[in-house]
């Protein structure tokens, strides 16, 4: 039971700044991801929060207790780690049982048992207790690893990638279970990665760190519909979104390419382009654009391919447009000849709008919000 | 021209006086200007063969052959391959164009010839502004980009690329993969990838050729392989997410042709021809990609009633998870966004073209003949 603030956190390296001016709020029982590329903070916020790392400037408060002085031990922060750091020569019984029997706690056996079993029943490896560590899967072993967190029943769970190491197909069953065990977990967790797919998938909430700093703080769908700015449009989803440069005319046309007709702009974004804006970015996901091998009407762009990548069941087809690369999702069955041309239309509807400083034309960035952005519709 | 062709190709090892078969019998011939990849898990033996192409390795029996030329007993200068390495090995004190270059100069190839292939080099892989630069201002997607272009300026017969995207992240590791396969299509070398990544492997070979332990599984195209994996290990390889496998009992009722699931929680019923290829009662490991299971509204023949397990939506498409055994799960990848969450009841449909059907024990595909591409 517990929600974690931060107010204005900062911290640095020497000279590199670490995180810059952090402002979060994550309510009880949520589930908050953080994000961000390598080196952006990640680690270093969830160090914070964990009492490793005083921040240089900036509190920590847990259920409104300021917390920036109380040490790692007292928090009762659980941590998470990438590379599980068990104890090769335990079971995963006295794996799970060593913080109870730690010289801090030293629970009588009745209750280390107890606890125990109630932990081992959640994440379903009851049948594993008597088991050493080196005869265990690394699925398993993140459980243990999970496990062992558990049962203290800390007030906040960190986790730090604990499942970015294991190969693609693990990563998609554990993701799965994690998901299914948060279910029954009812613990405030704060979980670091740099996975996107994981991020939306188990996130209530997702704050993505660049540099730093945060870009944006919202629910999935926000992130992925309603990017803040172009950096959050091109972490999320794969293959990366398209960038298309376009002018606007002053009866509220759009120019991309001189080729193709200009398209009205959509409703939607009318009120939001400002009268000397002459020139807007857009941003087209992959699989919303459309593709043919005819000239088929005046809003194709004749194209020539760059690459065909099949992926299993669906393909990337990259075509190049003026030295710039267009990304589309194809099916893989597609016959594309290298030497023909290809026709690309943009619809305008399925476009994300962004400003000349790059931030998505319908988002409004409050600064007294201190880094929470308020959308408008 | 350029064919490379390994026949019967064998290497030993010995550890504690026990042979250890790295790899074992692998025959693979390449056509002219062909993108092959090497794909398996890490000692599936695939570094070894492209050691043994490169003459970096002995070759314990065998034979490879470019063309009509056997290399065995030549020196790795004189096969005529360019090879680039996964750690770069570039020459730190060196500019990038002296990097390049070193091979020439070593052979005092005069000086204007040098700059005339750097400089179309460097046009096809976009290095115009490194060669100046030192190695160590190189970041990791540019590098690979320098050793590559290292390995072709010598107009090799045979490009060999050992794992040449691991050491880069995310979407430098995709642009690259992109720029890869952009070069093989403009200038046609044949090329032998090693990869352990199968999108890799899928993204960038007109054939793959997987390996486990030494042996080769399957050698076909990318839609070959993911539409008609010839075994188990093929099957549960290739793909993400990967395929749903689980055990299943053939039973025979009224004409037509079911699968139950070990637990009896699934039951589906196949199409007719399969009768020709299944035994009444006897086991089967069944396999369906998470993309040929569709949600359906209404009752249509071989649909099945579940719950969900797990609900996923990530964006570009959704996943659903359903536990279907105590340690396996069905998962399904939707296009099509659903809202659904845990305990809800869904009809779920296999697309029954696209079912895969593999011997308990031997792990073979059952029915030979191929599906649709």
């Amino acid at each position: 039971m517990a929600d974690v603030t931060l107010q204005s956190v900062s911290k640095k390296f020497k000279k590199d700044i670490a995180l810059d001016n952090i402002n979060l709020k994550i309510k009880d029982k949520e589930f908050f991801v953080i994000f961000g590329p390598a080196g952006a903070g990640k680690t270093t916020l969830l160090n914070v929060i964990a009492g490793l790392y005083l921040p240089d400037y900036g509190d920590v408060y847990l259920d409104g207790e300021h917390y920036n002085y109380v040490e790692p031990e007292d928090r009762n922060i659980a941590m998470v780690f990438e590379n599980y750091a068990l104890y090769p020569h335990f079971t995963v019984f006295d794996n799970i049982a060593s913080p109870l029997r730690s010289p801090r706690y030293k629970e009588p056996k009745a209750v280390v048992e107890k606890e125990v079993s109630r932990v081992a029943n959640i994440l379903k490896i009851d049948h594993l207790l008597e088991r050493d560590i080196s005869e265990l899967s690394n699925g398993q072993r993140q459980r243990v690893g999970l496990g062992r967190a558990l049962v203290r029943n800390p007030n906040v769970f960190l986790m730090d990638e604990p499942i970015t190491h294991l190969d693609a197909k693990l990563r998609h069953q554990m993701r799965a279970e994690l998901k299914e065990m948060q279910k029954n977990l009812d613990t405030t967790t704060i979980y670091v990665t740099h996975d996107y797919l994981e991020a939306l998938s188990l996130g209530d909430k997702i704050a993505i760190l660049n540099e730093g700093k945060i870009e944006q703080i919202g629910t999935p769908d926000e992130i992925y519909y309603y990017p803040h700015n172009e950096f959050v449009a091109s972490s999320f989803g794969e293959p990366e979104i398209n960038f298309f440069r376009a002018s606007v005319t002053k009866d509220n046309q759009l120019s991309i390419f001189e080729e193709a007709k200009n398209q009205p702009l959509p409703e939607t974004i009318k009120g939001y382009v400002k009268e000397n804006v002459t020139s807007v970015k857009l941003g087209i996901r992959p699989k919303n654009i459309q593709y043919s091998f005819t000239k088929e009407n005046e809003n194709c762009v004749e194209c020539i391919p760059y690459s065909f990548e099949p992926l299993g069941a669906k393909a990337v087809l990259t075509v190049e447009k003026d030295g710039n690369q267009i990304r589309l999702t194809v099916p893989s069955t597609l016959q594309v000849a290298m030497d023909k041309p290809v026709y690309v239309q943009l619809d305008v509807n399925k476009a994300i709008f962004f400003g000349p400083n790059k931030m998505n034309l319908l988002s409004k960035y409050r600064e007294d919000a201190k880094g929470e952005v308020v959308w408008q519709n | 021209m350029a064919k490379l062709t390994l026949k019967n190709l064998n290497k030993s090892f010995y550890k504690n006086r026990e042979a250890i078969h790295a790899v074992s019998d692998l025959s693979i011939e390449t056509k002219d200007g062909e993108f092959v990849a090497l794909l398996g898990p890490s000692g599936c033996g695939k570094s070894t063969t492209l050691r043994m192409i490169a003459g970096l390795e002995d070759i314990t029996s065998g034979e490879v052959l470019i063309g009509e030329r056997k290399l065995n007993d030549l020196h790795p200068k004189d096969r005529n391959i360019g090879l680039a390495f996964e750690n770069y090995a570039m020459y730190p004190p060196l500019s990038v164009y002296d990097n390049i270059s070193f091979n020439m100069r070593a052979k005092n190839v005069p000086k204007e010839t040098i700059k005339k292939e750097i400089d179309k080099m460097a046009s096809l892989l976009d290095l115009k502004d490194l060669l100046a630069m030192n190695p160590s201002a190189l970041s990791g997607g540019q590098k690979q980009r320098v050793n590559i272009a290292r390995a072709l300026i010598r107009r090799p017969e045979v490009l060999l690329l050992d794992e040449p995207l691991s050491h880069l992240d995310g979407k430098v590791r995709q642009k690259m993969r992109t720029e890869i396969k952009h070069l093989h299509n403009e200038i046609n070398c044949t090329t032998i990838i090693v990869t352990h990544d199968q999108l890799e492997a899928m993204a960038l070979a007109d054939r793959i050729a997987i390996i486990k332990d030494g042996v080769l599984q399957q050698f076909g195209t990318p839609l070959e392989v993911f539409n008609h994996p010839q075994n188990e290990f093929v099957a549960g390889f290739i793909g993400e997410p990967p395929m749903n496998i689980f055990t299943v009992f053939a039973t025979f009722k009224e004409g037509s042709v079911y699968l139950v699931s070990k637990n009896g929680k699934l039951r589906f019923n196949v199409p007719d021809k399969y009768k020709d290829y299944l035994e009444e009662g006897k086991e089967y490991r069944f396999g369906i990609r998470p993309t040929d299971i569709s949600v359906v509204t209404d009752d249509q023949p071989y649909s099945t009633e579940l719950n969900v397990t797990v609900f996923e939506n990530v964006g570009e498409e959704c996943r659903i998870h359903i536990k279907i055994e105590e340690d396996n799960i069905l998962s399904i990848v939707s296009e099509e966004i659903y809202k659904l969450d845990t305990g809800d009841g869904i009809k779920i449909k296999f697309d029954s073209d696209r079912i895969h059907i593999f011997d308990v024990n031997t792990g073979e595909r059952v029915e030979k003949q191929k599906v649709l591409i």
